[in-house]
Order: C-alpha cells, then sequence, then structure tokens
C-alpha cells in the first residue's frame, strides 16, 4: 500500500505526534495550563481512532511495507496505551518531578509512544532500528530528568552508554541481514536466509540481534543498566520503564524472530527455528539465568525501587521461558501475561509514589507501619505484590500458569520448569518483605496522609484487577486466542 | 609473480589506517591525540563509501563527521578546563579474559564470514545515485525519513532542557 492510502491506518500515531508538537507550542506560547487537558484529549482520542481501526488477523502491509497492519500489534498497542495514559495521569502528582520541566516531561513521553507504537509493527530493518532509538533516546533524557540529583545524573548516563553499545551490536547484526539479502524487508530477508546453506551466519546476526531486544527487555547478560537506571529515575519514570517499552521490547521480539528465524515465516503457526539453528536452547537458558538473577540479586535489596527493578528482571525472564517454547500458544502466554503484569506492577509503582510522595521514604525498612497509616491502599498494595508473587486468588497466578503450561505442552526444556518454580518460591520472600515491613513492625510515622484522588483512584483501579482477571481471565484469554 | 591490482593495494591500506587510528582513539591517553586520530577513520570511512559507488554519502560524511561532528569534538576538548591532566578513576578489569573472549568472537566472525554465500551485485551502476536517494527518500521511505525527523526533534528538546538553567 502506498504512503497516501496508509495514512488511514496510520492515525493514532499521527495524533501523537501532532500532540507532542502541539503541547511544546503552547508552553512557547505561555499557555501550559491547557497542556495538560490538551494531553488528555488528545490521548482520549487516539484511543478512540485506535479503537475504530479494524485489524485484520494476516495483516497487511502499509507504508510501501515499512510496516504491517495486523491485530498482533495491536494488542500491544492497547497495553502501551493504557499504561503509558496511567503514568501521564501520574507524572501531575509526583513531588519529585520538577514543575518546570512538565511540558517536556509529557513530551517526551509522547515521543516514546510513538516509538513504542512502531515497534509492535515495524516489518523492515530501518523501521525497526529506528523505532527502537525513538524509544530509547527520549527514555535517555527521562532517565536524567532530575537535572540536580547526582544518582538520575548517573543514571541517564549509564543509560546512554549502554544503550548505545547495544544498539551499536544490533546494527551491526542487522547489516549481516542486508548482506545476504540485499533487502531491508524482513519477509524478503527470510527467502534468502531460506537458502542459506552455512548456518553460522545465522547464528552470529541472530545473536546480536537478540543483543539489541535483549537489552531493552533487560534480559541477562544485559541487564547491567536496570537497577541503576530504575534507582536513580524519577519513580514516575521507572515505573514507565518498568511496563511499556518492555511490552514493546517483546513485541518486535516475537514478531522479528517468529518470521526471520523460523521454518513457518509467520506468528500464527506452530513453528521450528529455521536450518535447525537451536535458537530456542539459546532463549531458555538465558531465560533460566534471567529470572535467576532477578530474584537472587532481588533478594539483597533494601530499596524498594531497586528491589522492584530486580523484580522486573526476574518476571522477564518467566516470560522467555514461554518464548524459547516457539509456539502460538507461548506468544499467548506472553501477550496474557502482559496484560496481568501491567496492572500489578504499575498499582505497585503507584503505591511506591503515593508512599515517596507523603511520607518521603526509599528503604523497605522505611515502610514500617505503613500498613496502619494508609489502611485502604495498604492492602491494595498486599494484593498487587502477591500478585507478582504470583500466588492465587490473584492474576498473577493465572499468568504464571499459563506460561508453565506452554512449557511444559511443548514437552521441552523441562529443567527450566524446575528453575521457574524455584524461582517463584524464592520471589514470595522478597515481596513479602515489603508485606511484613507495612504490618509487623513498631515505628510510628508522625506526617500524616495527604490523599490525592487521581493516585488513590489509579491504585484501586490498577490493584483490582488483579482480583477481577482471576475470576474472569478466560475472556481475556479466549480474546488473545482470537487475534491469532 | 603477478602484480596485485592497485585498487586493491589501496583498499588495504585504507582498512590499515581505520583500523590502526581507531585502535589510536581507544588506547591513547591524550583526548586530544584521540581527537586527531578520530578524523584519519572518519576520513578513510568516507574513501571506503567510494569504493562502493557511494558518492553522495562519501560527501555526506565528510561534511558531517569530519567537518561538524569531529570539530565540535575538538572544540569541546580544548574548552573543557584541566583536560590535560584529568586522572581516570575507574581501571581496566580482566584484561585477559576480555581479550580471549573478543579475539574467538573474532575468529567465530571470520569464519562465519568466508563460509557465507554473501550478496554480490556483480554489475553496480556507475552513476551518480542523488537522484535515486531523493526518490526514494520522499517515495518507498518516506515513513522513516519522516520518523527520523522526529527522533532528531526528540534529542533536540531533549538536549535543550538538559542544558538549560533554570529562570527564576
Amino acid at each position: 500500500m502506498n504512503n497516501l492510502q496508509s495514512i488511514q491506518y496510520f492515525l493514532p500515531e499521527l495524533l501523537i505526534v501532532q500532540l507532542a508538537l502541539s503541547i511544546i507550542i503552547l508552553d512557547l506560547l505561555s499557555l501550559k495550563r491547557w497542556v495538560n487537558i490538551c494531553v488528555y484529549i488528545g490521548l482520549g482520542c487516539s484511543a478512540l481512532l485506535l479503537c475504530q481501526l479494524s485489524s485484520p488477523i494476516d495483516g497487511f502491509h502499509i507504508f510501501n511495507g515499512m510496516l504491517i497492519n495486523d491485530s498482533f500489534s495491536y494488542y500491544f498497542k492497547w497495553i502501551i496505551l493504557i499504561s503509558t495514559a496511567s503514568i501521564i495521569v501520574i507524572s501531575n502528582y509526583s513531588k519529585e518531578l520538577d514543575r518546570e520541566y512538565s511540558v517536556e516531561f509529557n513530551a517526551m513521553i509522547l515521543f516514546v509512544l510513538l516509538g513504542m507504537f512502531l515497534m509492535t509493527n515495524s516489518i523492515d530493518l530501518l523501521m525497526i532500528y529506528l523505532s527502537i532509538e525513538l524509544v530509547s533516546i527520549p527514555s535517555y533524557v527521562l532517565a536524567g530528568i532530575l537535572k540536580n540529583d547526582k544518582k538520575s545524573n548517573e543514571a541517564s548516563l549509564k543509560y546512554v552508554i549502554f544503550g548505545s553499545f547495544a544498539s551499536g551490536l544490533m546494527l551491526f547484526g542487522l547489516s549481516w541481514l542486508y548482506g545476504i539479502s540485499g533487502s531491508t524487508n524482513i519477509y524478503d530477508i527470510y527467502n534468502s536466509l531460506a537458502l542459506v546453506e552455512s548456518p553460522y551466519m545465522i547464528y552470529i546476526s541472530l545473536m546480536l540481534i537478540l543483543v539489541g531486544f535483549g537489552y531493552k527487555i533487560s534480559m541477562a547478560p544485559l541487564h547491567y543498566w536496570t537497577p541503576d537506571v530504575y534507582e536513580g529515575s524519577p519513580t514516575v519514570v521507572t515505573a514507565f520503564f518498568s511496563v511499556a517499552p518492555k511490552a514493546a521490547g517483546f513485541a518486535i521480539l516475537i514478531r522479528t524472530f517468529s518470521i526471520l528465524f523460523t521454518d513457518a515465516n509467520s506468528l500464527s503457526v506452530n513453528t521450528f527455528p529455521i536450518h535447525n539453528v537451536n535458537w530456542s536452547l539459546v532463549v531458555a537458558v538465558l531465560s533460566a539465568i534471567t529470572m535467576s538473577i532477578g530474584n537472587l540479586l532481588a533478594l539483597k535489596q533494601d530499596n524498594v525501587k531497586r528491589m522492584l527493578a530486580y523484580s522486573t528482571i526476574s518476571h522477564v525472564g518467566f516470560m522467555l521461558m514461554a518464548f524459547s517454547t516457539t509456539s502460538v500458544e507461548g506468544n499467548i502466554g506472553i501477550m496474557f501475561y502482559l496484560a496481568m503484569y501491567m496492572f500489578m506492577n504499575l498499582s505497585a509503582f503507584f503505591m511506591v509514589i503515593h508512599v515517596e510522595n507523603n511520607f518521603n521514604v526509599k528503604n523497605i525498612e522505611d515502610w514500617s507501619g505503613i500498613g496502619y497509616k494508609s489502611p485502604v491502599l495498604s492492602i491494595f498494595m498486599v494484593l498487587s505484590l502477591v500478585s507478582l508473587a504470583g500466588l492465587p486468588p490473584t492474576s498473577g497466578f493465572v499468568g504464571k500458569v499459563y506460561l508453565f503450561r506452554t512449557l511444559f505442552a511443548t514437552e521441552q526444556f523441562y529443567w527450566l520448569g524446575i528453575v521457574a518454580i524455584l524461582n517463584s518460591v524464592i520471589s514470595l520472600y522478597y515481596y513479602f518483605k515489603i508485606v511484613k515491613s507495612m504490618y509487623f513492625s513498631e515505628k510510628v510515622i508522625e506526617e500524616k496522609e495527604n490523599i490525592q484522588a487521581p493516585v488513590y483512584t489509579l491504585i484501586v483501579l490498577f490493584s483490582a484487577q488483579n482480583i477481577l482477571f482471576y475470576m474472569y481471565w478466560s475472556d481475556l484469554y479466549n480474546y488473545i486466542k482470537g487475534l491469532f | 609473480m603477478p602484480i596485485p591490482d592497485l585498487g586493491i593495494l589501496l583498499f588495504l591500506g585504507l582498512c590499515g589506517l581505520i583500523v590502526g587510528s581507531a585502535f589510536m582513539v581507544v588506547t591513547s591517553p591524550n583526548l586530544v591525540h584521540s581527537a586527531v586520530s578520530l578524523l584519519f577513520t572518519f576520513f578513510g570511512i568516507a574513501a571506503i563509501y567510494i569504493y562502493l559507488y557511494a558518492d553522495f554519502i562519501a560527501a555526506t560524511q565528510v561534511v558531517v563527521y569530519v567537518g561538524g561532528i569531529l570539530v565540535l569534538i575538538i572544540f569541546g576538548v580544548m574548552l573543557t578546563n584541566k583536560i590535560e591532566n584529568a586522572t581516570i578513576t575507574s581501571k581496566t578489569h580482566n584484561q585477559i579474559p576480555g581479550a580471549l573472549f573478543s579475539g574467538i568472537l573474532l575468529l567465530l566472525q571470520f569464519y562465519a564470514i568466508f563460509n557465507t554465500k554473501w550478496l554480490v551485485n556483480d554489475n553496480p551502476e556507475k552513476s551518480s545515485t542523488v537522484m535515486d536517494i531523493g526518490e526514494l527518500l520522499l517515495g518507498k521511505y518516506l515513513l522513516p525519513f519522516e520518523v527520523v525527523s522526529i527522533l532528531l526533534l526528540s534529542a533536540l528538546i531533549g538536549a535543550a532542557m538538559l542544558s538549560r538553567k533554570k529562570v527564576d
């Protein structure tokens, strides 16, 4: 489809660009108080546009084969849009952020949002690279947005160095694919790859590309930036980094690998790695390392944000476990889990923001007595933590059951299942460290709690999904199944 | 013994220049030396583009990297106070395992490169590429072209925000 015809399928993205540009102009015209309303209305309209777009299951190429328009990408776009919109709402109530830069903050988030949308449906090497950069570069700025805070500066610098290194390696891997096929479209490249005689070339380009994608989803051994960046960035930004870019990273990982490096050249067929290049074993090993590192290092953390950073790494490990099966069920499991993960992780982070706003605490032991100080929200926080740990009766349990089910159904990597079960047990300890601190410690907090209605509502709303999806998970699961 | 093709000799010389000066960039303790070595790397890359019949890219490489970015780097080095006696506090660790690992990676890549049937264009067109680039940028690659402009804009806004002083 040519450029002009494609625009009708690109309206949500166009609106986001418009929004980012117009709020900057509003700021220049000293109309700052309109910015928030403008952003809310814009994102609402973008969601409406996303609703009315029809998305066929097989998908069709738009913009001369740069992007694909299919239902797989729409599902990820919804996850990304919901989490980003909630972050924009919460950011208005964070005491950490400087009001002076609120417009730039919103503009950066919107640019990242555009990049993540493009990540979900890029099918051209050029667009894959550009969309990842469009997510990364504003993220570096967001990590360092507290200009006078040493930790924030450090976080930003570390993010830049790690990020440019990883994207350099990925670019090198992509250049191998171009060298073999002379094309940047991944469907064309697949046709050339199918004719390749030696698998070595596929191994090397695959590993290099995995570095680039793995860095975005903080897969071990590329997770080193995660704890430092999460700790140093403002908590709102950390909450943002921990969900939406991960979802986009998984979208691009699943799409690129399923199309390029499998026998089927398609998302919707159970398949095997191309030319017996056993990359699913590589992913399985990396998944075991990722979840173990995330969990074991989370045990020792005192800082809540740092602990949640490691917990994010371990959740990524669990999702990679389903990815290593290279089956449709595995992809459905990841998409299902990402929806659950968004709600539980964001509600936990919003509670951290609420506690930081009110009681100015950073470490787990300082959370003591919060269970009595803000009783309602604490109950919801416990619910989110239980869900993160993957215990019934919460959605985290259902999500994890599906991840395990896909692994055992494909009858490979039983050892990975055992590692994952052990890891689930370990994770109970550090999530309940917060619960213990909240309810069973003596310390009395003097400060009075000041409840901000939107923050309160969002915590309750997102946390309640943990119960709701425990009861009505089958609807979501069948919906996702219908997308393939 | 046949005399090797002059073009190939020149190419090998260029490769030596690029790799050698890139090595200087990372190993030289003096920042000014590093910056000047970078000049030769950038020029060498521009020459490689000419070998690939990519005349426009070669010119852009010279204008943007040599003319723009490198001059900026050298200005930055010169305008920074006390850069001469700045001590680098972090030490280099694990040199031997690192060298071994990267050596193995290099060998693996050599093996893969020589065992792959690359797509070779036997009859490259030896005319100017500017017109094709223009047509592709506004035709097939219009979307990436626009996305790049958004990316640069976001980088610009971010840089301006981070470097701006607070107005009272």
